[in-house]
């Protein structure tokens, strides 16, 4: 059975993020597997500046540094192991009786790449623990996660209430299909108000695609208000979720090849960095 | 990719920054030191030490680790430079990096795996023996002042890092190096300096196109030179990168390594420089210095160059001795010392290999030539053991007047011998059983003795019987790649 896969990292977000995770599975009706990430950091070494090298130097260095290493393992270990008991025993309380969780380490992305076969959706806070309180800092793994995860991402900014309406912002293009046909068939937000916006852009029959967008959700039941506005395609969608209180977005993520991004900038990534609101990204 | 690169570029600035400048100190006066074993200026040396550290910075497989001009490389060039001189050794230099690199596109990097840790050892030890010796030249036939430098010399590299604080802040060969230059200029000794040498670099390296006909004498004299060079220099790099991996618990692209260094040669080639490679001490001070990141390796090429450009006059000064001093605590940092106490507890034939090993480097001042030996020496003593692993049984049916031969293990050309002498041809019977079903016949001297044993049994008499000829003979076909896959391998061993 495919899990809620939510990573914890112990900082001020987390227990936003956990209050997702029991949002999600309880709307999805599986399981939540909290995974923390053990992130070795780079090691410093003896910070001898010497340069002298004597009898058996390299095995002196080796035991040296594996000390280090070792202990500060352990006491990552010790913390991350207390870090899940915890959120495992909120989300015990908030009534989702289905609970794993797991330490790995390496790098985050590595781990949700290593569960992709059991997962169903990522939920993860948009910035971690080096990023307490900055607010524009997008998270350094967030965008790689983005890239490479095969699976929906929700994306927690630091305080997390259950959404009553969410903002699809729909270009016509094909990773905006996807989207939409992955909020149709899936049941995480099935229930809640949807708005359906499209900016003007240059894609042909963007007002057609629309409005056929339009009815794949009302057919399905959805709610919608659908809005077809024009101008600068982030400020509108900006202006637009902050009139209409958007509480959750769905969007494609990164139509464009990275080189593109570099030169152009992403509009996936400004709303990334800008947005105070749970994100679903899909792939 | 752009991520990669920030994290393996300036993930870790301040250690990088400063572990660069420590090894760039310590650089300088080996790359003096091996230009003079090679028989060249020093700025070749240096130039090279200068190209390789940068290019590698950009283009190499493991982080942190640093190449420059080594004393493994430098005695292979020896009578390259001595016979052919110097425009030679940096055509010999370009063709290195050209060897390599398609070494690196072979995937040659994984024939690494045939060269055991005994090799390695032996390798390693007869490198310090060879730095050493070549260190023995300026400390003969010269006046007692020398003696003494150089012994002051090591006791300030060794005794320093003792001295509280300051010990732990300043590198203690460039103490060693500093000091002793100002006690003999103070002095106005009349004893060996750098610039007695040969030439210093004043500038930084210029393009140039070694001056060498493009013939096909000039190949043949070359080839041997760089073929020795690139083994040699792919060897100790991908050595080195083994133990940088160890110390910092990360991993490495062998194959980009490999590349990387043929990149970091032709590069050295075209600016003046010798041939090089990774350095084992080099390597581990960077890292013992909080070195992790390419930044590190780039820092230390470029340090070294400002250094010896804008002080060139200061370290033409720079006494032989001082020199020597650190040479010895270089030689001295890379012998395995365990590898002298562990003798007792290693096994004989991994003590030979080693020890072999040292001899034919030792012998023939030649890296690659000792490799060669230690990795056959041990593949010899190898297939000696698994040879031993084959044993045939045998009983005696008295009603059906049957003899049948259980043979258990692996037949292969180094035990096909024995296979045979395993039996009885003497006993007349009339019905001989050969049960295979538990042996493994690997190549086809084992097949062909098994021809023989049959045969003969026939020239007697007797009618002969194989049992489980199929399952014996699965492994002569050679199947590479079975041991990736655990069906394939249950085939062949089924029922073992």
């Amino acid at each position: 059975m495919t899990k809620i896969v939510t990573c914890v990292d112990g900082s001020a977000i987390t227990s936003a993020v956990t209050a997702a995770a029991v949002w999600a599975s309880t709307k999805l009706n599986k399981p939540i597997l909290f995974l923390h990430s053990l992130e070795k950091e780079q090691q410093h070494g003896a910070d001898d500046y010497t340069g002298a090298i004597g009898l058996g130097a390299r095995s002196a260095l080796l035991e040296e540094m594996t000390k280090l290493d070792e202990q500060r393992a352990k006491v990552a270990l010790q913390l991350g192991r207390e870090l899940l008991d915890d959120v495992v025993r909120h989300a015990q309380d908030s009534g989702v009786a289905d609970i794993e969780s797991m330490q790995r380490h390496g790098e985050v992305v590595d781990s949700i790449g290593d569960l992709e076969e059991q997962t169903r959706l990522i939920v993860i806070g948009r910035n971690g623990k080096s990023h307490d309180n900055s607010f524009n800092a997008l998270g350094s793994n967030i965008e790689t996660l983005l890239r490479k995860a095969a699976h929906p991402v929700l994306l927690i900014p630091d305080n997390f209430k259950q959404p009553s309406s969410f903002m699809i912002a729909y270009d016509g293009r094909e990773t905006a299909d996807k989207a939409l046909q992955r909020v149709i068939d899936g049941g995480l937000l099935h229930g809640l108000h949807c708005h359906l916006v499209s900016v003007k852009n240059n894609e042909k029959n963007l007002h057609d695609k629309f409005e056929s967008a339009q009815r794949r959700l009302q057919e399905k039941g959805f709610q919608v208000t659908a809005s077809y506005i024009e101008g600068d395609i982030f400020e509108s969608l900006m202006a637009y979720k902050k009139s209409n209180n958007i509480e959750l977005i769905v969007m494609g993520a990164f139509a464009h090849s990275k080189l593109r991004q570099f030169f152009v900038g992403s509009n996936t990534l400004k709303m990334l960095e800008r947005s105070d609101i749970p994100l679903i990204v899909l792939r | 990719m752009l991520e990669n690169m920030k994290r393996e570029w300036f993930s870790n600035i301040r250690g990088d920054v400063l572990a660069g400048i420590v090894v760039a100190l310590a650089l300088i006066p080996e790359a003096i030191a091996f230009s003079i074993i090679a028989g060249v200026d020093p700025k070749v040396g240096l130039y090279a030490s200068f190209c390789i550290a940068v290019i590698i910075a950009f283009v190499g497989g493991r982080p942190g680790m640093i190449s420059a001009a080594t004393g493994a490389m430098a005695l292979l060039m020896v009578t390259l430079v001595k016979e052919h001189g110097l425009e030679y050794l940096l055509a010999a230099t370009l063709l290195t990096g050209v060897l390599q690199i398609i070494f690196g596109f072979l995937k040659l990097g994984s024939l690494m795996r045939f060269v055991s840790r005994s090799v390695v050892t032996g390798f390693v030890n007869a490198l310090a023996i060879l730095i050493f010796m070549a260190q023995l030249p300026e400390l003969t036939n010269v006046t007692w002042h020398v003696y003494a430098m150089t012994a002051a010399g090591l006791g300030i590299i060794y005794l320093l890092p003792y001295v509280p604080t300051i010990g732990k802040i300043v590198p203690s060969p460039l103490v060693c190096i500093v000091s002793l230059t100002i006690v003999s200029i103070v002095l106005g000794l009349d004893i060996r300096t750098v610039g007695d040498m040969g030439e210093l670099p004043d500038t930084l390296p210029i393009f140039l196109w070694p001056e060498v006909p493009l013939n096909l004498t000039t190949l043949e004299i070359i080839l041997p030179y760089s073929l020795g060079l690139a083994v040699v220099g792919l060897l100790e790099s991908l050595m080195t990168a083994t133990i940088v991996d160890d110390l910092t618990d990360t991993s490495s692209d062998k194959n980009k390594e490999c590349k990387g260094q043929g990149m970091a040669n032709i590069g050295a080639g075209l600016f003046g420089g010798m041939a090089g490679c990774a350095m084992i001490g080099q390597s581990i001070i960077n890292v013992k210095s909080g070195g992790r990141g390419r930044l590190s390796t780039f820092i230390a090429g470029l340090f070294l160059i400002i250094m010896v450009v804008f002080l060139d006059d200061w370290v033409g000064q720079i006494p032989m001795a001082a020199l020597v001093a650190v040479m010895i605590m270089v030689s001295i940092g890379t012998f395995s010392w365990s590898s002298i106490t562990d003798l007792g507890k290693h096994p004989k034939s991994s003590n030979i290999v080693m020890i072999s090993t040292v001899i034919v480097v030792v012998a023939t001042h030649n890296l690659a030539i000792g490799v060669f030996v230690g990795v056959l020496l041990a593949t010899l003593f190898f297939s000696n053991k698994i040879g031993r692993y084959m044993a045939v049984r045998s009983y005696f049916n008295e009603q059906e007047k049957v003899r049948t031969y259980e043979v258990v293990g692996q037949v292969f050309f180094a035990s096909a011998e024995q296979f045979v002498n395993e039996f009885d041809f003497k006993e007349a019977v009339e019905t001989v059983v050969i049960d295979l079903t538990h042996a493994h016949f690997w190549d086809i001297t084992a097949v062909s003795s098994l021809d023989k044993v049959v045969i003969k049994f026939r020239r007697e008499g007797a009618t002969v019987s194989l049992v489980g000829m199929n399952d014996a003979t699965a492994t002569v076909v050679d199947k590479f790649g079975v041991h990736n896959d655990p069906k394939e391998v249950e085939k062949l061993f089924g029922g073992h």
